[in-house]
């Protein structure tokens, strides 16, 4: 038997897959999470008050997720309910977020592969169309940055944001920041669609060359966003079968009940079912689960994607292109929401901390996000985060089994192997520093 | 990637790597913030946003992420011969960071009991700072630096007009009233805009925490945990100095009785502060020198 193992890059974190091979029989396909800081564990002890500053670091492309999931976890166990108008700051924290990570997640861990550079800094070693690839470089940076100045704005700190605090936010946002900051939405939507436009094209000329969409089985999708319009200051987490038909409705206290958990015996990084099938979270989840964007632009693209490949739409890589569309998305939408004010009504209501337990959800680029507390005299007695990466690992390792058995046949290897596991692994967008915490 | 590049020499062009061990990628998020570098120098190694699987000869390498693993101690001693100067970045390669909360006793064995599984990277025994195992020619400490910062660390670190404290940055008024009784923890009552955070009782230790950051946290309302570590003033001192330093800020701008002030600072109460700077407060190496660190 034979082991292939291939390191992993252009995605957050530490992680190898590993193909067993037999007489030209793929045995297995493993992804394996190498590294581990362990923060269930070492924040026992921890007072509870502090989480929400603490548990930005699991991850510092996700960590507005874990800010704003670690203060809804502390509100449930303290009884309390934000008002309006810090929900609306938390969300546009979280469109923040939306836009860094679709942004890095386009085109600076997938971009290469569809232009056939190592990164993109490298993108005007291209001699044809080298123009045009330097150019777009050079957005995407603009883009991301636009993102992580959203989460500034709305967070306080740009990477470990600091502004959601239990009962609310610690302030509203001035005026005249907030028409600054729709303004250049506003100016860089365009440009955003462009690049979008140029990424799909792209695409369609990768699937072209490789001659298939990510040609896997249907799975489960899980998300937490809306059912009508997406609202990633989540509250209920819904499950659609293969078939397309919504089959579940939870609230995060009962995942337990309604997800099986697993821990690896070769990976940092557990992995989930439903009912023993197979689970997808992510923007197709999403994509697949939500009526509309809510957003005209974005609106329109997600027709495009409808019409082209229906609904459910189930090819890997067409979680590329519904991460695109979320971008759109989070730049129109959070242009609306800074077009009303926001430094008008109350920020945040009085509480008072008590033991007891608590959860909090929040649908993460990667998907529905939970945090777990028990609270003891004060302080953290156990603490779980139920991560979305951890819900796409039995699906990633499938789908790099169907690529697998496409590339490896009786006694060879197409090295185009190599491209393709870095292809499968990227349409899922996985953060290992999150799956293992 | 600028043009500019191609049309020079190749070899007049900086070239750097970042290197990234346990950590959470948040210093490299911070990085790719400061595109500038782009027309200046050559990225060859970050395997975050590029497919290298090796460090080439480099300029500057810059670590990010604490020491974890036996694979962390591996990539860390063969990046280190090919990079002429060595940067230590962010405050989990520097003092081990947040993942220093591991490193407690009461928890250990439970981490460690994790590690049982098939051929993945062993865990140490406790998270390492880098300098534990390399030398190391710049600090940059953050949790995690700004744009700015990496800036000036790969461009002119000598040069960065940065205030010897967070106070000097964060612009908050400091009165002699009100005088708290107590402490508010850290995100309790409503933050008034101006106000110098102590006044309000809050646990802030910007008082003798290293500027340069431009206080971020401050000024958006939340007390400076502490990220990047001692001031100048303190930094060559040990711990306890440091410690004594911040109830004596205490002492005159609050009536924070003696034995609470102390709850405060020596307990989990100020985990964050205690343990990301757990190696400056009691490890057994000299504290390190200030001209080295930014």
């Amino acid at each position: 038997m034979t082991t292939l193992t291939f390191p992993l890059s252009r995605i957050e974190g530490h992680a190898r897959v590993e193909i067993e091979v037999q007489n030209g029989k793929v045995i297995s396909t493993r992804f394996k999470a190498t590294e581990m800081r362990g923060f269930d564990i070492f924040v026992q002890g921890v007072p509870a008050e502090q989480m929400p500053v603490i548990v930005p670091r699991i991850c510092g492309v996700c960590s507005t997720a874990h800010h704003v999931a670690s203060v809804k976890a502390l509100e449930d166990a303290y009884g309390v309910t934000p008002p309006p108008l810090a929900s609306k700051i938390r969300s546009l924290l979280l469109l923040g977020q939306l836009l860094q990570n679709q942004a890095t997640s386009l085109f600076i861990f997938t971009m290469p592969d569809r232009v056939g550079v190592n990164s993109l800094f490298e993108m005007d070693t291209v001699p044809e169309d080298k123009a045009i690839t330097f150019e777009i470089a050079q957005r995407a940076l603009k883009i991301r940055e636009l993102g992580t100045d959203l989460i500034t704005l709305a967070g306080g700190q740009f990477i470990h944001p600091v502004r959601a605090v239990v009962g609310g936010v610690n302030a509203g946002i001035p005026a005249e920041q907030a028409e600054r900051m729709a303004a250049r939405l506003e100016q860089v939507l365009p440009m955003a669609c462009d690049l979008f436009d140029a990424y799909w094209e792209l695409t369609i000329r990768m699937k072209d060359r490789i001659g298939s969409w990510g040609d896997d089985q249907p799975a489960y999708y899980i998300t937490s966003t809306g059912k009508v319009k997406p609202d990633f200051n989540s509250h209920e987490i819904r499950v659609m079968n293969p078939a397309g038909e919504c089959c579940e409705i939870f609230s995060p206290s009962s995942f337990r009940e309604v997800l099986e958990f697993e821990e690896s015996e070769y990976s940092y990084a557990g992995k989930t079912s439903y009912k023993g099938g197979v689970i997808r979270a992510n923007s197709l989840a999403r994509a697949n689960l939500t009526a509309h964007m809510g957003t005209k632009v974005a609106n329109g693209y997600l027709h495009r994607l409808r019409i082209e490949f229906g609904t459910p739409a189930h090819p890997i890589m067409l979680f590329e292109l519904a991460r695109g569309i979320e971008l759109v998305y989070a730049i129109e939408r959070a242009a609306q929401l800074l077009e009303q004010p926001l430094d008008k009504e109350d920020t945040d209501v009085p509480y008072t901390p008590r033991d007891g337990e608590g959860y909090g959800l929040v649908e993460a680029p990667r998907g529905p996000l939970i945090h777990h507390y028990a609270i003891e005299k004060g302080k953290i007695a156990k603490a779980e985060f139920i991560i979305p990466t951890v819900h796409n690992m039995l699906s990633i390792e499938r789908a790099l089994k169907v690529a697998a058995e496409r590339y490896i046949q009786g006694d060879t290897v197409n090295m185009e192997l190599e491209r393709a596991v870095g292809r499968v692994v990227r349409a899922f967008d996985p953060c290992i520093a999150c799956a293992t915490h | 990637m600028a043009e500019k590049i191609n049309n020079q020499e190749e070899n007049t062009v900086p070239r750097f790597a970042v290197l990234q061990l346990s950590g959470c990628a948040g210093c490299e998020v911070s990085l790719l913030n400061a595109h500038e570098w782009t027309e200046q120098f050559k990225l060859t190694y970050m395997p975050l946003v590029s497919s290298a699987y090796a460090v080439p000869e480099v300029d500057i390498l810059l670590i990010s992420g604490g020491v974890r693993t036996d694979e962390d101690t591996y990539h860390l001693k063969n990046a280190v011969k090919n990079a002429k100067k060595v940067v230590a970045v962010g405050t989990c390669a520097i003092s081990g960071g947040v993942a220093n909360l591991g490193n407690r006793d009461e928890v250990r064995q439970l981490f460690l009991s994790r590690q049982d599984r098939l051929e993945v990277p062993r865990m140490l025994p406790r998270s390492r700072p880098v300098d534990d195992l390399v030398s190391i020619d710049l600090y940059l400490p953050g949790c995690p630096p700004t744009p700015e910062l990496f800036m000036a660390a790969l461009t002119n670190p000598a040069g960065y007009p940065a205030s010897m404290i967070v106070c000097q940055e964060c612009g908050r008024k400091k009165l002699k009233e009100p005088k708290p009784d107590h402490f508010l923890g850290f995100q309790k009552g409503k933050v008034d805009p101006e106000i110098c955070l102590i006044n309000q009782g809050y646990a802030c230790i910007g008082t003798s925490t290293r500027g340069g950051c431009r206080a971020p946290c401050t000024r958006a309302g939340h007390p400076c945990v502490g990220c990047r570590g001692p001031s100048n003033a303190l930094i060559e001192k040990d711990s306890q100095a440091w410690l004594e330093a911040i109830q004596k800020v205490f002492h005159g701008m609050t009536n924070i009785a003696d034995e609470e002030l102390k709850e405060a600072l020596l307990s989990p109460q100020l985990a964050l502060f205690l343990f990301q700077f757990s190696d400056y407060a009691g490890g057994n190496k000299p504290p390190r020198p200030k001209e080295k660190v930014l």
